[in-house]
């Protein structure tokens, strides 16, 4: 309806929407309740003849509003349906239900099940028997049941691996139609070709008359052809349609199911071969390429989009033929030694057992990817022909020279060879051993780095033919080539102009040869499987074949599990795609994987073509039916709750009883709720603030020297220290050359203390002692430089040898956690009575108590009488009692704030002066000790 | 819209139930006294001489002794700078009676969102205020019907413990008019109310109060919603003094014929009080008391000069 999935139960009663107009007059007449106002003056206009007595009309939105609950009754009453069941048919005879269940179906099986569920639902209102069909259930005979039984046998149904062929159903339905003449066809399709689905669709438009096709228009991924390929794994990508996402990765995992790489895939990108086809690659070192055990696409469940990976993608099989014969006893000697060792790290490398009576025939049939024949001479008989067709084919024949071949070289060799060799640098030559010449860019080892260690001493020759140059894939110094190769049929003759031994050269002791090997292999990328089929299509029909069991067999959506019932060994030379007796998945022994995809190295994927059958063509749906009253009913209910209250308010009534505050927060309460109710929840904003950056107070204490005083949480001691701690600073701008910033109080808990060189801590007793991470922070302050005056201001009460103040156990429980060095009272020659001002002691606002300072060090007598002494560095902690901060603060105009004790402008003056010196020693350090000596310095350079 | 709403019974009350009584004083006309306090300080009733010599605290002239004199009348002080001696005049005042009638019937007790203060209110403040400038302009101030004429300093106190104990008798209804008390030929009266009476018999009261010659004023408390009256839709008017209502379906539509009403009934009010020498004080609730009360003093003043109160009439 209107092109929404609606409808409704009860069409008729929407023809009651028609009365809305109506509705719409009368609500428009009806005014709402009048606006009750006590007027003082109405005396004077009661007898006034009303002119108008229409009265207003209904404000435009409440009469939406009332419309809309109107409407909302209508619609509920006539049994909205969002997503009907499909209707089904009456007195027509029994549903029957096809389901495509290859791996096509896979990615959405719960929709498909979902969608013929709602069929069987619809068909069990209607009373109707139902037949469910699943592809893969061949020519079995079809059988109805009732709906509920068809609805568990539907839930019994699972994806099947391959692709059934649709066409073994045709007999079944067949004799079913014959049954039932009128019977509706479901068939849920998936889309896809694979399985003969044109063919069977033309066959089913004969055989039924109704048929409903429920299809997805949503395209089918799927991998095939992976290639280990010379520089990368390459695989297909195939989709049977341009519906669905463009983009993807392919993931590629090793049999334990770990991820080995991830590759991105792109019907558009320009590894595209066309819109439905792609390829995606893989660069990983051949090592981890040779683990890889399956391919799968990322999202898409189903076995289509697996690929297994046995081991004729993996390790290319290597054969090894020497034409010495092999002492056994001596095999660093063996001229296969450095072959073996050099192959054996990414190579399948298969030697003949020693006394084999032809092995090349025998290697060949181990279907080798390369072989190698060290220092073989010429080929003759059948060998010769096989190793032909075997190169032709795309085997790749790897030849080392000897003095065998150097002898006889037969056809088999890139490039015609002169008969004998060449020695260099031997007891006869003038000639010394040869480098190798860097390598071309056309050549397969261009990249790798010539060893200078690398000599030959003896090589064969080419003959200086027409193309010898192109052929050439390594020369040495003087230009002869070293490795040659040539092309022949699909495959290729490589010929190294050396032993594989050290004979000749000491090329196979470096690690360039491992290299080189390693570049030569890799590019004999396809030959194995090519072989493989070769040698099957050679042997197949006469010997009997070998076939292995299932080991793990995929399920539908690419799950490997344990093989079905139905599934059978496969032969070893297997070929095709998996069907149901042998499903996709590993075969035979974990040694020895034999593995069968769902899809072949060329297959293509195509889309089904159902059109021109006359079928009813309906979507796959994903959403059940919801029965829309409820919610119609309550949003009535809502509207007409949000009536009546505005209705209230219009009147008047609200205000009156609730005032206008109330009424407002009423409403949006409401509206509140309503909001609630209808939208979802928002998603909760995070509010956490990232890492705090400097804050401007600690830039600006970077900025410029501020003195700072330690936040006790006591107001009056506080503000007692950012009095005295400003005078300080203007007096020390006034006298000094130093301009410190305004003071700043600093919480040793939560503030960087880096910043400020001095600290003053004011003890109150009495508050709580500082955590012990403020303690920590205090004692790293004081190590790394910083100088902390704690301030007792306890000399009134403090006696000597008396007992120990409030403040000054405060102070010693604090100190408990701190390393702090040995105290003295300040000694006059200290150098801190001598930074600024010459002093003797430390008054503040009272004059009698002790400072105390880090002990310094005994006078040394050698020194002589010296005006002071100090440490090497500032002290990290003073200690006083004299109250220093009331000491020093004053008002604008120099008068002190606090009471002296005993008092006078002088003491106000000397605690400043105090002030001053202390500043300056925490900046300046034992600088002023050695300033003393200017003078005696001055005498000294005069004379 | 404007807002509009109507003080309850308690609120309107000057004070209630025996037991609130303390509690009202303390909450309510504490407000009121020290408005009309501050109002009437605002308003100092300044110099109220006779411009003549008589019986008076304040110095009027010396005039040269006159034998036959008692001695005492010599101002010895002034006398000793010169030959001659000399007598101290002083200004001769003389003390009026001024009532005080405050409407405090429920249709006064009208608020509206655009006034400062509801009409009754504003009237206590106006009408207390008004005493406390007379009173200290050495007249002697009555509230018609309850006291007799008061000059005692604390007469705002005195006026509205007064008001209080009316209302605490449960017989108390209070009027819209005032009661038909015999005014002395030289009182003035001061009546303050809303005027939402019959003009006719605000004219009759008018004749009786001032049949033996008393003047008098009368202030118009009128809220500003009752002026603009900027209702609209469908309304239904109540009045207060009766059970009367009136359900309009438009009310923007009785605005004019409304308005036009009003000027006639004030007209009327107007030219009942103009007809005796009477003078009409108009005021809105919207504007300050201040203003009310400079323009009954200059009214009061008046009152025994003719020429000023055709001036200001």
């Amino acid at each position: 309806m209107f092109g929404l999935p609606l409808a409704f139960t009860v069409p008729a009663v929407l023809v009651a929407l028609a009365g809305l107009p109506v509705l719409y007059y009368l609500l428009r007449v009806t005014p709402p309740r009048p606006r009750h106002v006590p007027f003082p003056p109405l005396r004077l206009m009661l007898d006034l003849e009303p002119r108008e007595q229409t009265p207003a009309f209904t404000p435009w939105w409440l009469l939406l509003l009332r419309l809309l609950i109107a409407a909302a009754l209508i619609f509920a009453v006539a049994g909205p349906i969002l997503n009907p069941l499909p209707a089904g048919g009456k007195d027509k005879g029994p549903l029957l239900l096809l389901l495509d269940d290859g791996w096509p179906a896979a990615p959405d099986w719960d929709r498909r099940i979902n969608a013929a569920a709602q069929w069987i639902s619809a068909a069990r209102h209607g009373g109707e028997t139902v037949a469910v069909v699943a592809a893969s259930q061949g020519a079995r005979e079809i059988l109805v049941s009732d709906a509920g039984h068809a609805l568990e046998h539907l839930r019994a149904i699972k994806p099947q691996p391959y692709a059934p062929d649709r066409m073994a159903l045709v007999p079944a339905i067949e004799k079913f139609m014959k049954a039932w003449p009128q019977a509706d066809v479901v068939w849920v399709a998936d889309g896809t070709e694979r399985g003969h689905a044109r063919q069977f669709a033309d066959r089913l438009a004969h055989l039924a008359p109704h048929v409903t096709l429920v299809t997805s228009d949503q395209a089918t991924y799927a991998l095939a052809g992976p290639k280990n390929e010379g520089g990368a794994f390459a695989v297909r990508v195939l989709r049977s349609g341009t519906k669905g996402p463009a983009q993807g990765i392919v993931r590629a995992l090793d049999r334990k199911g770990l991820t080995l790489g991830e590759a991105r895939f792109d019907f558009t990108g320009p590894q595209a071969v066309s819109t439905t086809e792609t390829k995606s690659q893989f660069d990983l070192p051949v090592e981890l390429r040779n683990e890889i055990a399956r391919l799968e696409i990322v999202g898409r469940h189903s076995a289509g989009a697996v690929s297994l990976i046995d081991a004729r993608w993996k390790r290319r099989r290597v054969g090894i033929i020497s034409g010495e014969t092999a002492d056994r006893s001596l095999p660093l000697l063996a001229p296969t030694y450095y072959l073996t060792k050099a192959l054996s790290p990414f190579a399948d490398v298969r030697q003949p057992r020693p006394g084999t009576v032809d092995p090349i025939a025998s290697l060949l049939a181990d279907h080798v990817a390369v072989l190698i024949l060290a220092d073989v001479g010429a080929v003759t008989g059948p060998d010769h022909a096989k190793l032909k067709q075997f190169v032709q084919n795309g085997g790749l024949l790897l030849r080392f020279a000897g003095t065998r071949l150097a002898a006889s070289s037969g056809d088999l060799v890139p490039v015609r060879l002169r008969r004998g060799g060449r020695v260099l640098g031997g007891a006869l030559s003038w000639e010394r051993p040869k480098k190798l010449a860097p390598f071309d860019q056309k050549s397969p080892f261009f990249g790798l780095k010539v060893p200078n260690e690398v000599t030959v001493r003896r090589q064969v020759l080419a003959e200086p033919d027409i193309g010898l140059a192109a052929k050439t894939w390594a020369r040495l110094a003087d230009g002869t080539p070293l490795v040659t190769a040539n092309r022949m049929g699909e495959g290729m003759i490589v010929l190294f102009h050396v032993t594989a031994d050290t004979t000749w050269s000491n090329l196979p002791l470096s690690g360039l040869f491992v290299d080189m090997l390693r570049r030569i292999v890799a590019l004999s990328n396809a030959t194995g499987k090519t072989a493989v089929q070769n040698a099957a299509a050679g042997q197949g029909s006469s010997q009997k074949v070998e076939t292995v069991p299932p080991t793990r067999i995929l399920d539908g959506f690419g799950q490997l599990g344990p093989p079905p019932a139905t599934a059978k060994p496969a032969p070893v030379n297997f070929s095709g795609v998996g069907t149901s007796e042998h499903p996709p998945g590993f075969y035979g022994p974990p040694e020895q994987l034999l593995a069968i995809n769902a899809m072949q190295a060329n297959d293509k994927l195509n889309a089904a073509d159902y059109s021109g059958l006359g079928f009813t063509v309906q979507p796959l749906r994903q959403v059940a039916p919801t029965d829309l009253r409820p919610p119609l009913l309550a949003a009535a209910f809502l509207l007409f709750c949000l009536d009546a209250l505005l209705s209230m308010w219009l009147g008047g009534g609200l205000r009156r009883r609730f005032g206008h505050a109330t009424t407002a927060a009423f409403l949006l309460t409401f509206a509140a709720l309503g909001a609630l109710a209808f939208a979802p929840m928002p998603a909760r904003a995070d509010p956490r603030p990232a890492d705090q950056p400097l804050s401007q107070r600690d830039l600006n204490s970077a900025l410029n020297t501020r003195l700072a005083y330690v936040v006790t949480g006591d107001a009056e001691v506080d503000q007692e220290s950012k009095d005295g701690l400003t005078t300080l600073s203007r007096v020390l701008a006034q006298r000094t050359s130093l301009t410190p910033g305004t003071p700043v109080g600093v919480n040793p808990g939560r503030d960087e203390l880096a910043f400020y060189p001095m600290l003053y801590w004011p003890i109150v007793a009495g508050l709580p002692q500082p955590s012990p991470e403020t303690v920590a922070k205090v004692s790293t302050y004081m190590k790394n430089g910083g100088t902390i005056i704690f301030d007792t201001r306890d000399a009134l009460t403090a006696r000597q040898n008396g007992p120990p103040t409030p403040e000054a156990q405060w102070l010693r429980q604090l100190l408990n956690g701190v390393d702090v060095p040995q105290l003295e009272p300040v000694p006059a020659d200290h150098v801190v009575t001598k930074t600024f001002y010459l002093l003797d002691r430390f008054v503040g606002r009272y004059a009698d108590g002790q400072t105390w300072i880090e002990a310094l060090p005994p006078a040394n007598p050698a020194d002589g009488v010296r005006p002071a002494r100090s440490g090497d560095g500032v002290s990290p902690i003073i200690i006083t009692s004299n109250d220093l901060a009331a000491g020093w603060a004053s008002d604008r105009s120099g008068e002190p704030l606090f009471t002296l004790v005993p008092g006078g402008d002088r003491q106000h003056e000397m605690a400043l002066r105090g002030g001053v010196n202390l500043v300056m020693y925490t900046l300046t350090g034992n600088y002023k000790a050695d300033q003393v000596h200017v003078r005696d310095l001055l005498q000294r350079l005069g004379h | 819209m404007s807002d509009v709403r109507l003080l309850d019974a308690d609120e309107r009350r000057v004070g209630h139930s025996p037991q609130d009584a303390a509690h009202d004083i303390a909450r309510r006309l504490p407000g009121l006294i020290v408005a009309a306090k501050e109002v009437a300080s605002s308003v100092m009733h300044g110099v109220h001489g006779r411009r003549r010599a008589g019986i008076g605290e304040t110095f009027w002239q010396f005039r040269p002794f006159v034998a036959g004199e008692p001695a005492t009348n010599v101002d010895w002080r002034r006398s000793a700078r010169d030959d001659r001696l000399y007598v101290r005049e002083r200004e001769w005042e003389a003390a009026h009676t001024v009532w005080v009638w405050i409407d405090r019937s429920a249709s006064m007790g009208f608020v509206s969102r655009l006034a400062l203060q509801s009409k009754l209110d504003r009237a206590l403040v106006i009408g207390l205020a008004a005493a406390d400038v007379l009173m200290r302009g050495g007249e002697r101030v009555g509230l018609l019907g309850s006291t007799r004429p008061l000059a005692a300093r604390n007469i705002i106190e005195r006026f509205a413990e007064t008001m209080i104990a009316e209302e605490r008798t449960s017989t108390f209804e209070a009027g819209e008019l005032p009661p038909n008390a015999p005014l002395q030929a030289r009182a003035q009266l001061l009546w303050i109310s809303d005027f939402l009476s019959d003009p006719a018999d605000i004219d009759d009261k008018i004749r009786r109060l001032s049949a033996m010659g008393a003047r008098g004023h009368l202030a118009m408390i009128a809220d500003p919603i009752e002026e603009t009256f900027p209702f609209t839709g469908h309304t239904e008017f109540i009045d207060i003094d009766s059970p009367a209502r009136l359900r309009v379906g438009r009310a923007e539509m009785f605005r004019d014929e409304y308005i036009l009403r009003l000027e006639a009934h004030r007209d009327a009010v107007r030219a009942a009080a103009v007809r005796r020498g009477w003078t009409l004080l108009l005021h809105r609730t919207d504007r300050p008391a201040s203003e009310a009360l400079l323009a009954l003093r200059m009214r009061l003043d008046a009152g025994s000069d003719p020429q000023l109160q055709k001036v200001l009439g």
